[in-house]
């Protein structure tokens, strides 16, 4: 940490790590930018063209998507960090089983997002145990079409699953890294518990609010597999729908189309969301 | 009601959650797994009449699960030494020098994890196709290596960081060659970091779907591409079970020993792991 560093020496030790990232990543946004106004036409002449993204633009299943998928990743990102705010209070002081019950609410941490979905859908499923444990206790007569729901509340429920310990994580550093005599101080002054937290518990988490609501969000935004595994089928994510032009109609070109708008609405909406949720800590603040 | 008392309830009320939310599916699946071919799991039984290993087999033998084992295991030791090898020299940078513009490179490190994993995926294939790269292999590894060249650098960086330059001095003081204070300095403070990097970066690339998906379907499969074709169109739910076991335990065993290298409570602390 105490070199002298040489630009040169520097630059050069950067390049394979830094380097290679910048360069594939920024190839690959490049590639999607340079397709998606026509060159690199896989399927037909190359050249300048603004009609893919026309065609998109006036594309109703397009904006279906986006309309869903927004509602996916913000109401992902808005529950998980609701849920685990109280727990992250909770868990601030350690007691008795605290750390058990941690651990055992951030395990999905650990598993992969496609073991997760079959959890859920061989839980719920038409055949699963859920209908099979309902029909015992005699509570219904027939199983119950619970999979593919036409709201996406199946991929809430596996985003939450996922996602809930992640936020939990975070937020629980955050809250431990609060000191007992700013918390003490604000109990001395007669603040009863939800003022403690609106004046001074959200505003020193705030950062870590936020981290959590973007990364959550951009992840709920991008997300394919949960969507066609327990997703509705009516209506696609914007991924789901980016892959099928890609894939079933082989339209790399308006793929790139729908791939830039997504990366674009994955950033602004996350950004968003860290926004409105500053906002609302300042509000209660105040 | 005392704090205690209160605390103990809702560790009892958590526990009943997380018995539903988690520890029931999972032994739901290891029963899936486990259901005997001969005799259907289905209703009035609510759990199966005879449990028995002869799925694991006929899964081995009749399906390529064994290839996509082979596949993924191969291309995650290959992801995890090229990842380490290209991390070092920019991990030392990070770690132990200071130069102008050092937060601006520490922020796009992380630009392989801010973009959507399928665009990644779609437009690298693209660019693959472009460049004539037509290797299934030699196409995931590279994007395995590169994309998760972030995990390798935050660990290592922080472990070059760690080195105490009183030993760096020393060591050169008693006229020490560069190598041998790599050897004698460098290398044991880094050594739990190198196999931490090693370790999740395995882990990511066993468990890497978009990519493995896009560039290596149908042909070239891996264990998540395996259970994705369980769980799509056909969900095949025994068979999905056994892969989805495979997957999970020996990564979640890999945790539990990458904990204890990085000594701390929890690994996702420091590689942000979900």
């Amino acid at each position: 940490m105490k070199e002298k560093s040489d630009p040169w020496l520097v630059a050069l030790l950067l390049l394979p790590g830094c380097g290679l990232i910048v360069l594939l990543v920024g190839a690959v946004v490049v590639m999607a930018v340079v397709q998606s106004v026509g060159y690199f036409n896989f399927a037909g002449e190359s050249g300048f063209t603004l009609s893919h993204w026309k065609d998109q633009m006036s594309s109703h299943r397009l904006w279906r998507s986006f309309g869903y998928s927004l509602k996916i990743a913000t109401l992902s990102s808005v529950l998980s960090v609701l849920a685990a705010y109280p727990l992250a209070l909770w868990f601030r002081k350690p007691f008795k089983g605290s750390a058990f019950i941690s651990s055992l609410l951030k395990a999905p941490l650990l598993v992969h997002g496609l073991v997760a979905a079959f959890l859920y859908v061989n839980f719920i499923s038409f055949n699963g145990f859920l209908n099979q444990l309902l029909m015992f206790i005699g509570l219904i007569h027939d199983p119950i079409r619970m999979q593919n729901d036409e709201r996406g509340i199946g991929v809430i429920i596996l985003q939450l699953w996922k996602q809930m310990p992640f936020a939990l994580l975070l937020l629980t550093g955050a809250v431990q890294a609060i000191g007992d005599d700013i918390l003490l101080a604000a109990q001395d002054l007669g603040a009863p518990a939800f003022a403690r937290f609106r004046k001074v518990i959200a505003p020193l988490t705030l950062k870590s609010l936020q981290a959590a609501l973007v990364i959550i969000f951009i992840g709920a935004a991008g997300d394919y597999s949960f969507q066609v595994i327990a997703g509705p089928v009516n209506v696609n994510s914007i991924t789901q729908y980016m892959y099928i032009i890609q894939n079933e109609s082989g339209g790399w070109n308006q793929a790139a189309v729908v791939a830039i708008m997504l990366m674009a609405f994955s950033l602004v909406g996350s950004l968003a969301l860290a926004a409105i949720a500053q906002a609302v800590v300042k509000r209660g603040q105040a | 009601m005392k704090r205690a008392s209160l605390d103990r309830i809702l560790v009892i009320a958590l526990f009943s959650v997380c018995l539903v939310w988690l520890i029931l599916p999972l032994a739901l699946a290891v029963m899936w797994s486990m259901v005997d071919p001969d005799y259907v799991w289905s209703y009035p039984d609510l759990f199966p009449k005879v449990l028995s290993f002869k799925r694991w087999g006929l899964l081995w033998e009749t399906t390529t699960l064994k290839q996509s084992m082979a596949n993924s295991y191969l291309l995650a030791i290959s992801a995890a030494f090229t990842t380490l090898l290209l991390s070092l020299p920019t991990s030392y940078a990070l770690g132990r020098m200071h130069f102008r513009g050092k937060a601006v490179v520490q922020t796009l490190i992380l630009l392989p994890m801010v973009i959507p994993g399928f665009v990644t995926a779609i437009f690298f294939s693209s660019l693959l196709f472009s460049l004539g790269i037509y290797s299934k292999f030699l196409g995931i590894l590279i994007g395995h290596s590169v994309l998760l060249l972030p995990y390798a650098l935050r660990i290592l960086s922080v472990s070059f960081a760690q080195v105490r330059q009183d030993l760096i001095d020393a060591a050169r003081d008693m006229g020490a060659s560069r190598f041998t204070v790599f050897r004698v300095v460098f290398f044991p403070a880094i050594k739990p970091g190198i196999l931490a990097s090693l370790i999740i970066v395995f882990i990511y690339s066993i468990e890497e779907f978009a990519l493995s998906f896009i560039i290596g379907s149908p042909e070239f499969t891996t264990v998540p591409t395996i259970l994705y074709s369980y769980l799509g169109y056909q969900f095949i739910r025994p068979n999905a079970a056994v892969v989805s076991l495979i997957l999970v335990v020996p990564n979640i065993f890999l945790m539990l020993v990458l904990e204890r290298v990085l000594k701390v409570a929890n690994p996702a602390t420091i590689v942000g792991k979900g």
